[in-house]
C-alpha cells in the first residue's frame, strides 16, 4: 500500500493503540503516531507488518530523509523517555529512546558524569536517533564511538517482536551483540525503544589549544605529531578555513586549524602546552572553550546566510588518507566553485564535509575519492534516502540480516536495498 | 558421507599431513579449558582462506558439523566438537599479514597468539589491548569468537572495541570481507555482530585490529585489605573518585596464598584480599592518580598500599595474577571457573553470596577477578574423576550466575556462553530475545553446520529475571 493509501480502518486501529491525540493523519495521507510505551511500538509494528505498511521511525528529526517522509506511518518515539536504570555509582544508565541527548547529558552531568556522545543539535537529537545513525561529535576521538559504550538495547523488530541485546553491565558477552547490528542501521532492522550506556567521569577541568596553519598538509603534520606524542586528548579536530567562516562569519583568516582539547590538572595541562609547542596560537577555556566546541558539534546543523541547502557528507578514511580527501575536495572546489567546508575527527580519519552551490557530489567527490583511495573510503550522505551512496560491499549478508528481523520490509525509512 | 570419505576429502583440500583422525591424536582436541569433553571425528589444519571455503562447502553439502578452534584455552566449551564433528584448527594460519603503523592497524590470521601480536609490533611502540589471562597461548581468532576481555579491558574495552575488519567464510563457502582498516564502514556493522558470535555464523580467517600506542607511564599499586568486604567496597570508591584505572583486579586471601606459593609474586600471605590497580597515561596524570588511589584505599580501610618500584616488581605482581588459575592446580585436580558480571557496587554482596554457596555445597571457592568492571571469576575446586562432584560444582556455579543476573548482571563477561552456559541463557533472555538471535544465526547458518549446540539453550525455561529472590542472602540485599 502506498503512502497515500493508509486505510481508514488501519488509522482507526492506530488511534486505538496510541490514543486519538497520538495518532494523526499526515498531509501526505499517511499517519503520524507517537506511542507511549514499547508495547505500543510493538503493536504498531505488528499492525504495519500484517497490513504491509511502511514505517519510518523518527527521533528529533535532526536528519530526516525523503524516504522517511514518504512512509505510511511516521513512528515518533518522543514519548519514550523513561529512565530504566540510573546507577551513577556504577557509571551506567538505561533510558528511553525518545530522550534527547541534552536531557540525558544534563541528568548524568548533575552527578559529574559524562554521556560521551555529542551529536549536532543535542536539544533535539534523541538517544534512539543517535544510535540509529551511529551519530557522534568531537568527543568520538577520545571516548570512542557510541558502539563502544552502548551496553544494551531494547527494540522491536520489523515484524513486531520485542527483544533485547546486551544488558546493563559494562562487560557482557552473553548472546549476540545486537547493539552492533542496530547501531548505524538507520532504523531499517528494528525500532530501538531504549538503551543502556556506560558513562564516564566528567572532567573537572579542560582546556583547548588551537594551532593554525597555512595549509592542510601542515595541519595534518601537526596532527601526526600529537598522535605520536604521549598525549591523549579528548578531542583532536581539524577545521578548514571554510568551516571556520561558517561557524564564525566574522572570521576572515584562511588558516587550517587543529583543535586539541585536553582534560586534567594544572600540571597535566601544562604538559600539554609544552608538548604542543610553538604551533599553539590560542588557548581557550571556560565559556569561550565550550562555545567553540558547541559550534563544532553543531557544524552540520548550523544555519548560515546561504540560500541553498547544503550537501552534507561524512567521510571515513584511513587516517593517513585525510590529505588525499582534502586534496580531492580542494580540486572539486576549484572546479565547481562552491563553498566547501570541512571539519572532522582527523585522528581517526573522519571528516564532515558541507558543500553549497549544487556541486555534483558523485562526480566531483565520490568518484575521484574512490579512485584515488582505491575504494577505501566510507561515505555517509546526511539526510539522503540512501545513506550510503557508495553501496556497501556486503549487501547479500545485509539482506539476510534484514530478512531475519524485518521480513516484510516494513522499516523503510531509508532506501538501502 | 561416511567419515572416512570425509577425511579423504579433507586431505585432498588441506593436504595429507593437515588432517588428524587417529584416536590418540583426536584426544588432544576433545576438550578446552572448560569441563566438557567430546571427541571429533577429524581435525583439519587449513592454511588459507580458500581451503576454509572448500571445507565449509564440503561440510554444507555433506552435513558434518564444523567447529573452529584456536588454542583451546576457552572456558565455555565453545571449541569442542559435537558428535561426528570436524575441528577446524587454526594453528597453521598463524601469520601477522600486515602491520600498518601509520594507521595503527594490523591484519592477523586467526591462529596468531594474542601476546605474539603485541610482541610483533612492540618495536613500533604499539600493542594490541585485549589481554586475556591466557594471552601467552590464546589466539586472536578465539578472542574474536568469544569477544574476549582481560584485565585491561576496564580502560580499553573488549575485543570488539579493537576489531575493525574481518574476512570470514560463511557456511555456504562464500568469503565475505566485513569492515576494513577504517574506523567506520558502509552498511550494517557486521564486523561487530560477528565478533562474539562464538563461531556460529561464520569462520573468521583474517582479522584487522586496532593497535594502541604504549603509554608514557604505567604504574601498579597493590592495595592490601584485612577483609574481602573492604577490598570490594574500595572498587566502587575508586570509580566514584573519578578514576578509571587501566586495570583493577581483586584476589581474595585464600586465592592469593595459593598464588603466592606457586608464583612468589610478593603478595602478603596474611591479607583478607588485595587489589591490583594499574594506572596508565601521561606521567603527570599517573602520578596524581596514584596518589588519589592510595588515598581512597586508605580511606576504605586498606592496611597498606604498595607501589611496584620498577618494571620487574610490576611484572611479578602481574605474573601472580595471570598465572592464578594455574596456581590453583596445586590445591585440586581441577577447577570450574565462572564468569558472571554484576554492577561493581554489588561486588561485596555477591562475594558474600558466593561464600554462602561454598558453605552450602561444601566446596572450596576462590575469587580472583576483574573487579573494576564487576566481572567475577569464582573458581570452584573439584576432582573431575568423581562425576558427582562435577554435578555439584555445576549446580553451585549455576546458583552463583542466577545471583549475578538477579543483581542486574550477566552470566558471562568474557568467556562466552558455549556449551557450558547455554541452558542458563533464559535467565537473561526471553523467548522472543532468543528467537531473534536464532533468526540471525539462521540467516547465516540455517543448517547448523557451524558450531551446533552452542550458545542457544536446549530447553526454554522462560523464567522471570526480576522477581524477588527466595535466597536469604539475596533477600538481605533487597534482591
Amino acid at each position: 500500500m502506498s503512502a497515500t493509501g493508509v486505510a481508514v480502518g488501519v488509522a482507526r486501529e492506530l488511534r486505538a493503540i496510541c490514543g486519538d491525540e497520538n495518532a494523526r493523519e499526515r498531509p501526505n495521507g499517511g499517519v503520524y503516531v507517537s506511542p507511549a510505551s514499547p508495547e505500543e511500538v510493538a503493536d504498531v509494528l505488528k499492525l504495519a507488518n500484517e497490513c504491509h505498511l511502511s514505517v519510518g521511525p523518527a527521533g528529533g528529526s535532526t536528519e530526516r530523509s525523503t524516504a522517511e517522509l514518504n512512509t505510511d506511518i511516521a513512528l515518533h518515539l518522543n514519548r519514550l523517555t523513561e529512565v530504566e536504570h540510573y546507577d551513577h555509582a556504577d557509571l551506567t544508565v538505561g533510558i528511553g529512546a525518545g530522550t534527547t541527548v541534552a536531557q540525558l547529558s544534563a541528568m548524568v552531568g548533575a552527578d559529574r558524569l559524562l554521556f560521551a556522545c555529542d551529536p549536532p543539535s543535542p536539544e533535539r537529537a534523541t538517544v534512539g536517533g543517535v544510535l540509529a545513525r551511529a551519530g557522534h561529535g568531537p568527543l568520538r576521538y577520545g571516548y570512542g564511538a557510541v558502539r563502544d559504550y552502548c551496553i544494551g538495547v531494547r527494540f522491536v523488530t520489523g515484524d513486531g517482536r520485542r527483544a533485547k541485546g546486551g544488558g546493563r553491565v559494562v562487560k557482557n558477552v552473553a548472546g549476540y551483540d545486537l547493539m552492533k547490528l542496530l547501531i548505524g542501521s538507520y532504523g531499517t532492522l528494528a525500532v530501538i525503544t531504549s538503551a543502556s550506556f556506560k558513562l564516564f567521569p566528567a572532567s573537572r577541568q579542560t582546556r583547548t589549544y588551537l594551532a593554525e596553519f597555512a595549509t592542510a598538509r601542515e595541519a595534518l603534520e601537526f596532527r601526526d605529531r600529537v598522535m605520536l606524542s604521549p598525549l591523549s586528548p579528548m578531542c583532536l579536530e581539524l577545521v578548514s578555513p571554510g568551516a571556520r567562516k561558517l561557524m564564525r562569519p566574522e572570521m576572515t583568516s584562511d588558516a587550517w586549524v587543529i583543535c586539541v582539547r585536553a582534560a586534567g590538572s594544572d600540571a597535566v595541562l601544562a604538559r600539554y602546552r609544552k608538548e604542543l609547542g610553538s604551533a599553539v596560537t590560542r588557548e581557550l577555556e571556560g565559556d569561550s572553550e565550550s562555545g567553540m566546541w558547541k559550534a563544532v558539534e553543531d557544524f552540520p546543523a548550523s544555519q548560515t546566510g546561504q540560500v541553498d541547502q547544503p550537501h552534507i557528507v561524512e567521510l571515513t578514511v584511513w587516517p593517513r588518507d585525510v590529505q588525499v580527501v582534502v586534496d580531492t575536495l580542494l580540486e572539486a572546489t576549484a572546479l565547481g566553485g562552491p563553498d566547501t567546508a570541512v571539519i572532522g575527527r582527523v585522528g581517526i580519519g573522519h571528516l564532515l564535509v558541507k558543500s553549497y552551490g549544487g556541486l555534483d557530489l558523485r562526480r566531483a567527490i565520490f568518484e575521484p575519492l574512490t579512485k584515488n583511495l582505491k575504494g577505501k573510503v566510507t561515505v555517509k550522505a546526511v539526510g539522503a534516502a540512501n545513506p550510503w551512496p557508495i553501496p556497501p560491499e556486503n549487501l547479500a549478508s545485509m539482506r539476510a540480516v534484514k530478512q531475519a528481523l524485518d521480513p516484510n520490509n516494513v522499516l523503510r525509512g531509508r532506501e538501502i536495498f | 558421507m561416511h567419515f572416512l570419505a570425509v577425511v579423504d576429502q579433507l586431505r585432498k583440500i588441506a593436504g595429507r599431513e593437515a588432517v588428524l583422525d587417529r584416536p590418540e591424536d583426536l584426544m588432544l582436541y576433545e576438550y578446552d579449558a572448560g569441563v566438557r569433553k567430546c571427541t571429533p571425528v577429524a581435525v583439519v589444519f587449513p592454511q588459507n582462506t580458500q581451503q576454509v571455503a572448500q571445507i565449509m562447502r564440503l561440510a554444507s553439502s555433506t552435513g558434518f558439523p564444523v567447529v573452529a578452534r584456536g588454542a583451546g584455552t576457552g572456558l565455555s566449551g565453545g571449541a569442542i566438537s559435537p558428535e561426528g564433528g570436524v575441528v577446524l584448527a587454526f594453528a597453521r594460519m598463524n601469520r601477522v599479514l600486515e602491520v600498518d603503523a601509520e594507521n595503527m592497524r594490523a591484519i592477523a590470521q586467526p591462529g596468531v597468539v594474542n601476546l605474539q601480536l603485541s610482541e610483533h609490533v612492540a618495536h613500533l611502540g604499539l600493542y594490541f589491548a585485549p589481554d586475556p589471562s591466557s594471552q601467552k597461548a590464546c589466539t586472536i581468532g578465539g578472542n574474536v569468537a568469544e569477544n574476549s576481555g582481560g584485565p585491561h579491558t576496564l580502560m580499553y574495552g573488549v575485543t570488539v572495541n579493537h576489531v575493525t575488519g574481518l574476512t570470514a567464510v560463511l557456511p555456504s563457502g562464500d568469503v565475505v570481507h566485513l569492515g576494513g582498516k577504517a574506523a567506520e564502514s558502509s552498511g550494517y556493522d557486521l564486523t561487530g555482530f560477528f565478533v562474539g558470535s562464538e563461531g556460529t555464523v561464520g569462520v573468521v580467517t583474517e582479522i584487522t585490529v586496532r593497535l594502541l600506542r604504549r603509554p608514557e607511564r604505567i604504574t601498579t599499586l597493590l592495595g592490601i585489605f584485612e577483609t574481602i568486604d573492604d577490598g570490594a567496597k574500595t572498587v566502587s570508591a575508586i570509580t566514584a573518585a573519578g578514576i578509571t584505572p587501566a586495570a583493577l583486579e581483586m584476589l581474595d586471601g585464600w586465592t592469593l596464598r595459593a598464588v603466592e606459593a606457586a608464583c612468589h609474586a610478593g603478595y602478603p600471605l596474611d591479607a583478607g584480599a588485595v587489589l591490583l590497580i594499574e594506572l596508565e597515561g601521561l606521567a603527570e596524570q599517573v602520578e596524581e592518580q596514584a596518589e588519589a588511589v592510595r588515598d581512597v584505599c586508605l580511606r576504605e580501610s586498606a592496611r597498606e598500599v604498595r607501589r611496584a618500584k620498577d618494571e620487574n616488581e610490576r611484572a611479578l605482581l602481574w605474573k601472580g595474577r595471570k598465572n592464578a588459575f594455574a596456581a590453583l592446580g596445586r590445591l585440586a585436580p581441577s577447577y570450574y571457573s565462572q564468569d558472571g558480571v554484576v554492577p561493581r557496587t554489588k561486588i561485596p554482596a555477591v562475594l558474600r553470596f558466593i561464600q554462602s554457596v561454598a558453605e552450602k555445597y561444601g566446596l572450596r571457592i576462590g575469587n580472583i577477578f576483574h573487579a573494576g568492571d564487576g566481572n567475577l571469576h569464582p573458581l570452584i575446586l573439584f576432582d573431575p574423576r568423581d562425576p558427582a562432584q562435577l554435578d555439584l560444582v555445576q549446580a553451585a556455579g549455576a546458583e552463583i550466575l542466577e545471583c549475578c543476573v538477579a543483581m542486574g548482571g550477566s552470566i558471562t563477561g568474557e568467556h562466552g556462553v558455549g556449551l557450558e552456559k547455554r541452558d542458563l541463557m533464559p535467565l537473561l533472555f526471553t523467548n522472543d530475545d532468543l528467537d531473534v538471535m536464532l533468526s540471525l544465526r539462521n540467516a547465516f547458518n540455517a543448517a547448523g553446520v557451524l558450531n551446533p549446540g552452542k550458545l542457544f539453550p536446549t530447553t526454554r525455561m522462560c523464567r522471570e529475571t526480576s522477581g524477588p529472590s527466595t535466597n536469604p542472602v539475596l533477600q538481605a540485599e533487597g534482591m
